[in-house]
């Protein structure tokens, strides 16, 4: 149970809201207790609805790539409830949990991700525990691999996911019981 | 602003009894609304921080440009020397 109690799935008649709700859940991320929660504040809930789908599912970042990010992320926030959820798009894509543990692990080390991979991890492990490490030498280093527009895609979907999943933690959000 | 500086600081402080302290106050969904505005805030702030930009408009309200700006505001944020100066 969170902190602010979610509305019942019924009690979301807003058409545009259910279609965002099922969008989630036919993706993985989120199931429906997000937007059960954020439905709460109803101007607020579909614009963070379509933010947080859009920049994990679409773009022009590889979608197994963000979401071993996210996953990273959520660790990294102590969030339970996002940490759990995977995105069933990136496991059909080939995305394994022994990808994203690797990812989520030593990826400096790795063989399995290749340079490009791991400056885009190494983006979002620095952000929040070193932001002072994200210098011009690392984004000169992104570059070598990544359009402008793709490192803006990247950051701000980190930014993003990360504060989605402080803000779960912080309803006391935890893993559901089944996860997708 | 106790809930902003938890939600970044420590979030373990933040549990049911501070929930209700907030229902003393405002709405649930004036709390989801501000959870929703802090950890939005909370990701951005520290994204926007790593691109080191310049505010757009000088002290006086005049457009400049970024190296007018960094020139004026130097190598943080006028708003992040300010919060610094006030600790």
């Amino acid at each position: 149970m969170t902190y602010v109690e979610p509305l019942s799935r019924e009690a979301i008649t807003d058409p545009e809201m259910r279609e965002l709700m099922a969008q989630g859940e036919a993706l993985g991320v989120p199931d429906d207790l997000f937007p059960r929660i954020v439905a709460r504040a109803p101007e607020q809930a579909k614009p963070f609805m379509r933010a947080l789908l859009f920049s994990h599912a679409e773009g022009n970042v590889d979608h197994r790539l963000k979401e071993i990010i996210r996953i990273l992320l959520a660790r990294f926030a102590g969030d339970e409830y996002f940490a759990a959820l995977r995105s069933r798009k990136a496991r059909e894509m080939g995305l394994t949990e022994e990808r994203i543990e690797a990812g989520c692990g030593d990826y400096e080390d790795s063989d399995a991700f290749t340079e490009a991979e791991k400056c885009a991890l190494r983006y979002a492990d620095q952000m929040y525990l070193d932001a002072t490490k994200v210098d011009a030498a690392f984004y000169a280093e992104l570059k070598k691999h990544y359009s402008e527009a793709q490192i803006m895609e990247l950051g701000a979907f980190i930014a993003f996911h990360y504060g989605m999943q402080m803000f779960m933690r912080s309803l006391g959000a935890t893993a559901p019981r089944s996860p997708a | 602003m106790r809930y902003s500086e938890l939600m970044a600081t420590d979030p373990d402080a933040i549990d049911a009894a501070f929930f209700d302290a907030l229902r003393e106050h405002y709405s649930e969904e004036q709390i989801v609304e501000l959870g929703l505005f802090i950890g939005f805030n909370l990701g951005y702030h520290t994204f926007f921080g790593t691109l080191k930009f310049y505010p757009m408009f000088s002290p006086d309200g005049r457009l400049i440009t970024q190296a007018e700006s960094e020139q004026i505001y130097g190598a943080a944020p006028a708003s992040l020397r300010s919060s610094e100066a006030t600790k």
